[in-house]
């Protein structure tokens, strides 16, 4: 079945022509493809062509290309970025991308459970070596030889470079997956790591977050899927569509941020009146994600708008970044009494050593 | 490179060591200076002395950074006093009533205060970095000066003047992504907290000696420090 | 090793008092707007900040683990011999220990204390200007530096007392007030004794000369020589003693007089059993009381006067007040201030034992030329002081100058003017 074109597919599941189109442009918002340059042998102006244009493009592709197989492995996750996937308020996004095109293995999707889960993947694999696409949600544990997380008797290490041996490409979704996330925070007991320090010779895209946003996650999908090619990536391996600018920049308590008027507690005046999170900690301004722009359940919120800051959950260690309330330019310890008090001490044993010394010349 | 990691690491460990060599070198500085031995003066005294250090400090603090011109000084090189009191009133400014740094001595004090809007310490530090600017040139044409200034002294200008420089490009995200910047703000935070205990930045400690000693010696005379 | 020698008296002066002044300058060069003599000549290294530059280096190399390791990296040399040589003429002929540089230090830092204490190593490495060490050597053999002995003093005495019609008490014991005078005055303007002599009697005050302690003059405080300033202090604290006087006046001198109040009870180790006092602030005080009447506007009389403030009687002494009360009193309206004046005066430049530098003199001139500036812009055809040795650098520099601006003294002034 997976020969079928993906437009094929879509007829056969009851999609019109006009709803597919449709889909196509949700494809084309979700990769942020607007802002391709505008295309010369139209007729319309610029900027009206521009959107349009795209969408055909897409379509054209979706019309010829093959399904690409999904296969979705999970290890020390939450299943947090499938659940966010899943209750997305995008339903046409999700259904098209995941149910509709091509996912084939997916432990909390699939209906099917255990050995006969677990053949139907390796014949996948088999079958679409080389070109199947490999999502990893959760971290992998290499403590206690890979004790802590294993499925059917085996390590998720294993699993994973199994999978990954013979995947078109690799996306690791969500923190845990991409950083190690909450797993490997401080002490990290089971030694866990994202995929990219596992796979350190294959390229992984990361799609950071915590959970990942939905329509990140399915819009990477949906480029490797409509060009067969991974979007533009940033030096932690982020599509920049998704991760090119900071939660802060795109803030809406930006101005209050810039006139300096910060709430202090979660109910104070300043709370109420919707003023910038910075002093209650918001890790807004280190923090390289969508959420201030696509927002969450189809854009109606996102944590800073309904008045928690950001906990700055795309980026590496932000467990451990400091306290998730502590303004975010507080130094990540403070110096514990005793460390200050051998400082001192040293200070007076070599300032007096130094005086003494110094006195005795005098005599001299 | 894992900016995010390097600001991790300039904002804990090293900001954390730093810190603490700041605390020892300046102890030091002090205790060395402080038991060098001090003189009783047995003169008879025409005026108050704690009078004389009172009008000493409030000289300092007030007129001499405020209104200036009432000093001959002043015109004769009124550069100084103008590049060096921007500098010194945008550095206070910003370390001391810009948000990010009231959180900085809060977390480390344990409480906070008020602090300014952000366009206003952002003119601050603008005024700041011009100061330094126009005071390295100073520094590089005056024949005083030039005298003066050995490598130490072109060191303290840089090292201070680098915490402001990538300041002011964090806070403006130019050239570099912010993490970046703020990995470089931090390191040059910290190197200069190293530094301070051996250079002569440390002249804001020994301030409180010179105009002490200012007030002790002109109040006894009776004469306004 | 004669930079040895130096050091070591650097290092034995540095207590917490002159380390912590040098830790505080920032270098910002500001003193240099203060001094006169870098106004004059326009050389950096007449500022004042470079001529501590030997004390600093001392310091730093031989207290401070970054002076050690600034020597060691070969970023700065260790005080050499020749480095002696060359700020013998910065901190010598190119400093009168004015100490106006340290009002406009934003630091506060008390400059011309630590200049003192360079010009008194470079007097131990042996490297002070010959005249000054020559006068030294002549007053610790006979009580002044001209040379002025016992006896030349006992004519004087002699002389004025003839004058005067009226014996002068000398040595008398028991005595209130013990007049100190100088050599100054007995080869430059003899009567001030008599003007000043007026000025006690009136005011009713038992008073006396000494021959023993004769010279407020200290050449040990000039060229720095703790010992010999010592030994020239002692005489007149022991004669104070001897004659159980209450208080020392001085006539006129004003590095005596802060050498007689400010160090010599440090030298002693303790209070002194005496006051000190200026004439200048004696003169104040009396009229102040009413113990002395004087004819208001008696010098209201066309001419146009000005006062000088000297460096150690009025910035120093902070005897500012009292010489005005007296002189606006003299010539009301025709009295004219200098701008800048008082703690903030303009030194005449021939203090600090400039005088007494054959070799300073083209500088010390140079440095009067902003003072007859302000003289000239305060429109005085008179300078009025309180300072023997300013005195003197007047007469000298308007005869340079050649002008035909005339300069007294305020004790002269108030007795011709006293009602009896
Ligand atoms: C632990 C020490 C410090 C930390 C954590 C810190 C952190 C920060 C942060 C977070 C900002 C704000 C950036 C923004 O608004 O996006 C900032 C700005 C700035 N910092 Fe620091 N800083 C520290 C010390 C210093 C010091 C010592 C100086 C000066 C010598 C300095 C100079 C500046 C300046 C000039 C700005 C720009 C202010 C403006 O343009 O509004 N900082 N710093
Ligand atoms: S709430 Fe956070 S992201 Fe928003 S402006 Fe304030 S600091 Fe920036
Ligand atoms: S004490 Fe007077 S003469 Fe000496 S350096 Fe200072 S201003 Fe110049
Ligand atoms: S004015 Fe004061 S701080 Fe500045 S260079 Fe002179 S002595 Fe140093």
């Amino acid at each position: 079945m997976a020969e079928k074109s993906v437009y094929e597919h879509l007829k056969s599941e009851g999609v019109s022509r006009r709803e597919f189109l449709k889909a196509c442009g949700v494809l084309v918002g979700a990769m942020g493809m607007n802002k391709l340059p505008p295309v010369a042998d139209s007729n319309l102006p610029p900027h009206l062509a521009r959107g349009a244009k795209v969408i055909y493009q897409v379509a054209e592709a979706l019309e010829n290309k093959p399904r690409v197989p999904v296969i979705w492995l999970e290890f020390q996750d939450c299943a947090g970025c499938s659940e966010a996937l899943t209750r997305s308020q995008s339903p046409t996004l999700v259904d098209l991308v995941l149910k509709q095109i091509s996912i084939e293995y997916h432990e909390t999707l699939t209906a099917a459970a255990g050995h006969q889960t677990e053949a139907n993947k390796q014949a996948i694999m088999e079958q679409y070596r080389g070109q199947y696409l490999l999502v990893v949600e959760g971290s992998i544990p290499l403590g206690a030889d890979g004790a802590y997380c294993t499925v059917g008797g085996r390590s998720a290490e294993d699993i994973l470079r199994e999978a990954a041996d013979g995947a078109a490409a690799i996306i690791a979704t969500g923190n845990c997956a991409a950083f190690g996330g909450l797993p490997m925070a401080n002490p990290n007991p089971t030694d866990a790591k994202g995929v990219m320090d596992i796979l350190t010779d294959k390229t992984v895209v990361n799609i950071p977050g915590c959970p990942a946003i939905p329509e990140a996650t399915t819009g990477t999908i949906a480029h490797f899927l409509v060009f067969g090619t991974l979007p533009e990536l940033d030096d932690l391996n982020r599509p920049k569509t998704f991760y090119g600018v900071t939660v802060h920049d795109r803030c809406l308590r930006r101005p209050f941020y810039e006139a300096g008027k910060f709430a202090k507690s979660f109910d104070d005046e300043g709370a109420k009146k919707g003023w910038c999170l910075y002093k209650l900690g918001c890790k807004g301004p280190t923090t390289y994600n969508a959420c201030a722009s696509i927002k969450w359940d189809g854009g109606t919120s996102f944590p800073i708008q309904s008045g928690h800051p950001c906990l700055g959950c795309s980026e590496p260690g932000f467990w451990d970044g400091g306290g998730f309330y502590q303004g975010q330019s507080a130094p990540l310890q403070r110096p514990a009494i005793g460390a200050v008090g051998a400082a001192t001490a040293v200070g007076v044993v070599v300032g007096a050593g130094m005086a003494a010394a110094n006195k005795a010349q005098k005599k001299g | 490179m894992d900016w995010n990691a390097f600001l991790a690491f300039t904002r804990g460990p090293l900001f954390y060591a730093s810190l603490l060599i700041f605390i020892a070198g300046m102890v030091y500085r002090l205790v060395q200076v402080a038991m060098l031995g001090w003189d009783k003066d047995q003169s008879v005294a025409r005026g108050s002395k704690a009078g004389g250090v009172v009008k000493s400090f409030l000289k300092g603090i007030l007129i001499l950074p405020f209104i200036p011109w009432i000093k001959g000084a002043f015109q004769k090189r009124p550069i100084m006093y103008i590049a060096g009191g921007l500098f010194h009133l945008g550095l206070f400014t910003v370390i001391f009533l810009g948000t990010p740094h009231m959180l900085v001595w809060k977390s480390l004090l344990g409480f906070g205060w008020p602090t300014l809007a952000l366009p206003f310490v952002d003119w601050l530090a603008v005024a700041a970095i011009i100061g330094m600017l126009v005071l390295i040139v100073y520094r590089r044409t005056d024949a005083v000066l030039r005298l003066l200034s050995g490598p130490a002294e072109y060191l303290n200008w840089l090292f201070v003047f680098l915490p402001m420089i990538s300041g002011y490009i964090m806070t403006h995200h130019l050239f570099f992504r912010y993490e970046v910047a703020y990995s470089l703000h931090m390191l040059s935070v910290d190197w200069m907290l190293i530094w301070i205990p051996f250079s002569r930045i440390s002249h804001f400690m020994f301030y409180f000696f010179s105009r002490t000693i200012r007030g002790v010696e002109w109040g006894k005379r009776a004469v306004t420090p | 090793m004669q930079a040895e020698t130096a050091i070591n008296l650097f290092v034995k002066k540095t207590g917490g008092w002159v380390a912590s002044q040098l830790e505080a300058c920032t270098r910002c060069g500001l003193c240099a707007t203060a001094c006169h003599y870098y106004e004059a000549t326009g050389k950096p290294e007449f500022a004042p900040v470079w001529k501590v530059e030997l004390l600093r280096r001392a310091y730093e190399q031989r207290f401070t683990l970054v002076g050690k390791a600034k020597v060691a990296m070969g970023i700065e040399k260790p005080i050499s011999d020749d480095d002696i040589k060359e700020w013998s003429v910065y901190d010598f002929h190119g400093c009168s220990m004015c100490n106006k540089c340290s009002f406009v230090c934003p630091m506060g830092i008390d400059i011309a204390s630590l200049i003192g204490a360079v010009r008194a190593g470079i007097t131990a490495a042996g490297e002070a200007p010959a005249g000054l060490v020559k006068k030294t050597e002549v007053q610790l053999a006979t009580g002044s530096p001209n040379g002025a002995t016992r006896e030349d003093y006992a004519a004087w005495f002699a002389r004025t007392s003839k004058e005067m019609g009226k014996e002068l008490p000398v040595d008398k014991k028991g005595a209130h007030t013990l007049l100190l005078l100088t050599n100054l005055e007995i080869a430059g303007f003899p009567n001030n004794l008599v003007a000043i002599a007026k000025i006690l009697d009136a005011a009713k005050i038992d008073w006396t000369l000494s021959l023993e302690a004769r010279d407020a003059f200290n050449m040990g405080t000039i060229i720095g020589n703790g010992k010999a300033m010592k030994q020239l202090a002692d005489k007149v604290y022991n004669t104070a003693v001897d004659l159980g006087v209450k208080r020392v006046l001085v006539s006129c001198c004003g590095h005596g007089y802060t050498t007689l109040r400010d160090k010599l009870p440090n030298v002693m180790g303790k209070p002194l059993p005496f006051e000190v006092q200026h004439i200048a602030e004696l003169m104040g005080v009396l009229v102040r009381d009413g113990k002395i009447k004087l004819q208001e506007g008696y010098f209201a009389n066309g001419h146009t006067y000005t006062f000088h403030d000297s460096c150690k009687i009025q910035r120093a002494g902070g005897i500012m007040d009292e010489p005005r009360l007296v002189l606006r009193q003299l010539a009301g309206d025709s009295f004219h201030e200098m701008l800048p004046n008082r703690k903030e005066a303009i030194c005449c430049g021939g203090g600090g034992g400039l005088r007494a530098i054959p070799e300073a003199y083209d500088i010390r001139m140079a440095a009067f030329g902003l003072k007859v500036d302000q003289i000239k812009k305060a429109g005085a055809d008179t300078v009025v002081t309180t300072c023997s040795n300013c005195r003197l650098q007047f007469k000298e520099g308007f005869e340079h100058y050649k002008l035909d601006t005339q300069v007294t003294g305020l004790a002269e002034l108030m007795s011709q003017a006293i009602v009896e």
